[in-house]
């Protein structure tokens, strides 16, 4: 008979009971020590158990995979890990169905037929790299080799590739955020030199206690959040949202308002859920700082709103107080009302004037609080940055910022990483070109597209829906030495990315890829798509080459924890298929680049540095964590205040260190991959908030936050003392240095630089704050609004067991009747997942829909189910099947963010529902792009619907 | 251990039929004075499908059924609407109707630690049982053929495990599972602590069930 480890494990655990058995030897199994439990149960099904990252999904969660037979059995969330504490969500417990999909990228492919035929033929991996080495050799030598882009769609692992191609020459790397949520970051990167504002609600923390001993801290501080088209229950970027949200309800007490027009699962755990119209978060916002501005009064505890003590800890209160106040005299044109006022607002955004007034109230008066905006916000509108310059304000302002429960700049205090590894060094390598017949001399990074070019030089995060353009046209450097000098973008490397069909509309990319010059070749004469994914963007291309999926390749979380925490996503099993893992293509493709001549290209710098994956994350880790000694209770009292720490938590806990007087370091021993993996994979440093102020004054310690001055600031361009200052400084000498040559983003809106201080302006397709669609309102009734389901993103797709999921209105079992091939789970036996042929009845298999309020459906003879065509007035559309709900306001539509229309054959069950599923991307306007960061504007859209 | 380990399932094979049944009879006796209950907060469910997706990895159910799944509904007109969440596993009863439904002897049973399972070895397949449930709890496997469940990932819990891998891995932190007859348990004092706000399903049928719910004014326990 054979034994199955359940029937051994029901005999293992009835031996205690079964006393004859006592002579067998077999009872030493009782009364086992913690250890030796430990031990048992991962030995006895010969598990062995690995702690890595789930980096197919943004969150990034610390994991514990166990692994049998070189296979992964079973996946949990890594306890040690304060980001997860433990869990696994849906998506990261679902990882097998992922990892042995039958639809990933198995081997490289080279393109047999036109661009987006989708023909390919199977190469070697040597023929491949030959390929793409011989185009980038010549294309270097023919344009420069700024003329290649390298967009690593996903931010995890582009470190390997930015490394390369900063070598090879080009400053135009990037990354996913780019096209993520930039004008959602922009006031918290220009007035603290951060990027993510999120609620103090990672638990637990690790904080110092008075007798200098470290205490996990699970208590909930938070007393209010509120989550302005943030909806974290769905959108798991910032993973402890989710049990954070709710412990700190439950545990303290913690009001929590929601405010999206759509009633988000978020929602669900609201006390006060506000649906105001889409693309007003400034407005509210706006509203929200006029009415505490106007009420408050420090002698009554009811109005008490404002902590004047921040003015100690900021600059440039009063210039921004002075812009804010001089927008109150002026009438709206759409309404004739004052400026942030609250009949204003109300107009405007459609809630009631008490809702605002008790909104602004409850945040004014609740503290600890936090105010957050997500990327469905602030982050997907043309006008977006004015929300997110106001939120700061509004937190700052109130005393909540970096305080406990309130509310945390996460980019500024999460640990350092990348090091040299990353090739920055390389952009400073000194280049010449010839600009009107004179030789200019400047460095690699005075070609950035952006930058230096002539549309957005405050685009700190790269204007990815720019690319088309960029394909079509070149690109004009307008600003920096190499002034007045065009180059054309030649070659396009894209990894984890699915620009076609995400980044803005995908009708513009395909035609910007597909564009011929006169001689009938394509403009962009590279296109390399690499990936463990066979996505939209690969159909395209003309080279593909299979990355290893995220449990074959190891590197460093990206995450936003409230202190600094970090993470080795060991290679939990070896790569599958013919894939390879970054530090390999990487190699490869360097080596090949030295073989054809290019001499930027060194083995010392890469196959002869790396000799595997752990050297490079170990160069990685070099400068972790790399945050400064600085906050209350101070996480290491024994070094001095405002020194940046560097090492292992345990060398700097041992005092095992060197101090440096001079560079205020504090450095202990590096952190390694081998102590990570000694140490549940994971190293943490303590917490502390007030990060701002010295620990024992209250005074600013010059350390924190990352600003110009070391203080919050307020104004954002000014001279003091014959020096210049603030967050657009460097932005504004461009221009000045360019004879005031204005960017194309701030000509949009009539801008001549970059503002000092407090600004506005308004979003583009809104008929109810912007006069200029208000014609279009009648005919075109909606405002598009878009959500992330983020086990409905392309890679969550491919798994069948999220299939079985339905959320909100935008991911519902609505399919018509399909047959798919899927991975699935093999009961008997240790083979984690077969590729079998199913049959998916009828309404059994969630889809992305078309979300609209009951009352609307009504209206236009909707019903549920209901097959309909959406439309926008540039005459593009998208079809798809209606979910109606009270869930959310009269006169919006919501879709998923890349929930439809999946024309790739690689998405699997998702490809085969493509002809009734809705792609939002194609609604939106590629030519709206936000005027500073050049982001693109994916929720102002308005549409109308019509039944199919 | 490993050598243990492997020296128990030789012992094992060389066992006959009867000595094998006997083991497997006392399975459970070690916990004699285990009752094992499982508490959900529904407060803190954050409507994921976790629960779902980590029994399926856990326990390898087919795609189309459940063993713990999450009934969700979406009520009411704008701006009154409403969405409740109810995670939803076998209850475990104290009383369970199954086991009284099941014409096989032994095929379906209770462990002395409170834990409901069913002998795949002993089921026919009939599937009465799974119409007995008033809970939908039960189902027959496509792949097996057999009468199919939660079993509190019992493979867990006697391998010194402490919960099943719902537990292990929700992401609101609203499952707990433990001892009930340790006041100290997570389980127990939730419950102490909750009084009147716990619940179970469908308490009419009067089976007992084991997995608790802790409510408030803003849930829902009649969801389906």
């Amino acid at each position: 008979m054979q034994v199955s480890r359940r029937v051994f494990l029901r005999y293992a655990a009835a031996l205690g009971g079964v006393a004859a058995l006592n002579k067998s030897g077999l009872m030493t199994l009782k009364n086992l020590s913690p250890s030796e439990a430990e031990a048992m149960q991962t030995s006895m099904g010969k598990y062995e158990v690995k702690y890595t990252a789930d980096a197919m999904c943004p969150a990034e969660c610390g994991m514990e995979m166990w692994i049998k037979d070189g296979k992964i059995a079973k996946i949990y969330g890594n306890k040690a890990v304060p980001m997860n504490d433990g869990i696994a969500c849906a998506k990261g417990a679902s990882g097998q169905q992922l990892v042995y999909s039958p639809y990933r990228l198995k081997y490289p492919m080279i393109r047999v037929g036109e661009r987006g035929s989708g023909k390919f033929k199977r190469v070697t991996w040597d023929e491949a790299i030959d390929h793409i080495g011989k185009k980038l050799a010549d294309i270097k030598k023919k344009y420069g080799a700024e003329s290649a882009i390298m967009d690593c769609g996903d931010v995890t692992d582009r470190d390997h590739y930015y490394r390369l191609f900063f070598a090879y020459g080009t400053p135009n790397c990037t990354e996913h955020g780019s096209i993520c949520d930039t004008p959602r970051r922009h006031g918290p990167k220009l007035m603290v030199g951060g990027k993510r504002w999120e609620p103090d609600i990672m638990r637990p923390q690790l904080v110092r206690q008075p007798d200098g001993s470290l205490k996990k801290d699970y208590t909930y501080k938070s007393k209010l959040i509120v989550y302005n088209g943030w909806n974290p229950f769905v959108a798991t970027r910032i993973f402890y949202e989710s049990r954070g949200t709710v412990g700190a309800k439950v545990e303290n007490g913690c009001k929590v308002v929601v405010i999206d027009p759509s009633y988000s699962n978020t929602a669900t755990a609201a006390d006060m859920w506000l649906a105001p119209r889409a693309g007003t978060d400034g407005d509210l916002f706006g509203a929200m700082l006029r009415y505490i501005l106007e009420n408050d009064n420090q002698n009554d505890p009811n109005k008490k709103y404002i902590n004047w003590s921040f003015k100690k800890y900021s600059t440039g209160w009063e210039d921004f107080d002075a812009a804010f106040k001089s927008w109150w005299g002026k009438k709206d044109p759409i309404n004739g009302l004052s400026y942030f006022s609250l009949d204003w607002a109300a107009d405007r955004t459609g809630l009631s004037k008490k809702q605002i007034e008790d909104l602004a109230h409850l945040f004014g008066i609740t503290k600890p609080a936090a105010l957050v905006w997500g990327m469905q916000s602030p982050g997907h509108h043309y006008n977006g940055y004015c929300a997110s310059i106001i939120g700061v304000a509004l937190n700052v302002i109130t005393g909540n910022f970096d305080i406990p429960g309130g509310v945390i700049d996460t980019e500024l205090v999460k640990s350092d990483k990348g090091g040299s590894a990353t090739g920055k060094q390389f952009k400073s390598k000194k280049v010449k070109r010839m600009i009107d017949g004179k030789e200019v001399e400047g460095e690699v990074e005075h070609f950035h597209m952006d930058l230096f070019g002539s549309k957005y030089p405050a685009a700190w995060d790269d204007a990815v829906a720019d690319y088309p353009n960029a394909f079509m046209e070149g690109v004009d450097v307008r600003y920096g030495p190499f002034r007045g000098y065009h180059y054309p973008i030649k070659a396009y490397i894209l990894r984890t990315g699915n620009s076609i069909l995400t980044g803005s509309a995908p009708y513009k990319w395909k035609d910007a890829i597909l564009a011929k010059d006169a001689s009938g070749n394509y403009k962009l004469e590279l296109y390399v798509f690499i990936d463990s994914l066979n996505l939209e963007s690969a159909l395209y291309a003309d080279v593909i080459l299979p990355e290893a999926s995220y449990a074959e390749r190891q590197s460093l979380s990206d995450i936003y924890p409230s202190h600094q925490v970090i993470y080795n996503r060991d290679a939990v099993i070896k790569p599958l298929h013919e894939s390879k893992k970054p530090t390999e293509i990487m190699n490869m493709l360097a080596r090949k680049l030295h073989e054809l001549g290019d001499s930027d290209i060194k083995g010392s710098d890469f196959w002869e540095k790396y000799k595997t994956e752990e050297d490079f994350v170990n160069e990685m880790l070099a400068p972790a964590p790399g945050r400064v000694n600085v906050g209350t209770p101070l996480p290491y009292p024994q070094y001095p205040e405002g020194y940046k720490l560097i090492g292992t938590p345990e060398s700097l806990e041992k005092g095992e260190v060197t101090v440096d007087d001079r560079n205020k370091v504090v450095k202990g021993k590096p952190v390694t991959v081998e102590w990570l993996r000694n140490n549940h994979g994971v190293a943490i440093w303590p917490m502390s908030w007030y990060r701002y102020k010295k620990h024992n004054a209250d005074e600013p310690n010059k350390a924190f936050p990352n600003t110009s001055t070391k203080l919050i600031e307020f104004k954002f361009d000014w001279a003091d003392g014959g020096k210049r200052y603030g967050g657009y400084k460097s932005y504004n000498e461009k221009i000045e240095k360019a004879g005031g040559e204005v960017p194309l983003g701030l000509r949009e809106i009539g801008f001549s630089k970059f503002p000092s201080t407090f600004f506005w302006f308004e979003t583009k397709w809104n008929p109810y704050t912007n006069p200029e669609y208000k014609k279009y309102a009648k005919d075109y009734p909606f405002q598009l609004i878009c959500g992330r389901v983020h086990h409905a993103m392309s890679g969550t797709q491919m798994i069948p067991w999220l299939g079985e999921i339905k959320t909100e209105g935008t991911w519902q079992p609505m399919n018509n009747e399909f047959e798919a091939e899927v991975p699935e789970a093999m009961p008997m036996g240790d083979e984690p997942m077969k590729a079998m042929k199913m049959k998916f009845k009828a309404n059994t298999y969630a889809v992305g829909t078309i979300w609209m309020n009951t009352d609307d459906a009504k209206k236009a003879g909707i019903k549920n189910g209901d097959l309909v065509v959406v439309e926008n007035p540039l005459g593009k559309s998208t079809k798809g099947k209606v979910f109606a709900s009270g869930g959310i306001r009269p006169g919006i539509i919501k879709i998923g963010f890349a929930t439809g229309g999946r024309f790739s054959e690689g998405l699997g069950p998702a490809y085969k529902t493509k002809d009734y599923t809705p792609s939002h991307n194609d609604l939106v306007d590629p030519d709206v792009l936000s005027p500073i960061m050049g982001f693109p504007g994916y929720a102002d859209m308005i549409v109308k619907v019509k039944k199919v | 251990m490993c050598g243990g380990a492997s020296d128990l399932r030789d012992k094992w094979k060389e066992m006959n039929k009867e000595e094998q049944t006997i083991l497997a009879s006392k399975i459970g006796d070690n916990n004699m004075s285990k009752k094992y209950g499982f508490v959900i907060d529904l407060r803190k469910c954050t409507g994921c499908y976790g629960c779902q997706s980590s029994c399926k990895m856990e326990n390898k159910v087919p795609m189309g059924v459940n063993r713990a799944t999450v009934f969700i509904k979406d009520a009411g007109t704008f701006p009154e609407n409403k969405r409740f969440f109810l995670p939803v596993l076998c209850n475990h009863c104290e009383n369970p109707s199954c086991i009284k439904a099941c014409p096989v002897p032994g095929a379906t049973f209770k462990r002395a630690d409170g834990t409901v399972l069913v002998d795949h070895d002993k089921c026919v397949g009939c599937g009465y049982c799974a119409a007995a449930c008033p809970y939908g709890a039960r189902f027959m496997n496509p792949a097996t053929g057999k009468a199919d469940k939660c079993t509190w990932c019992v493979h867990r819990l006697d391998a010194g495990l402490e919960e099943p891998a719902c537990v292990r891995n929700c992401k609101g932190s609203a499952r707990y599972f433990g001892d009930l007859n340790n006041p100290d348990s997570s389980v127990s004092r939730l419950i102490a602590e909750s009084k009147d706000r716990i619940k179970v399903r469908k308490e009419e049928f009067g089976t007992k069930p084991q997995a608790f719910y802790i409510i408030d004014n803003r849930t829902k326990l009649d969801v389906e």
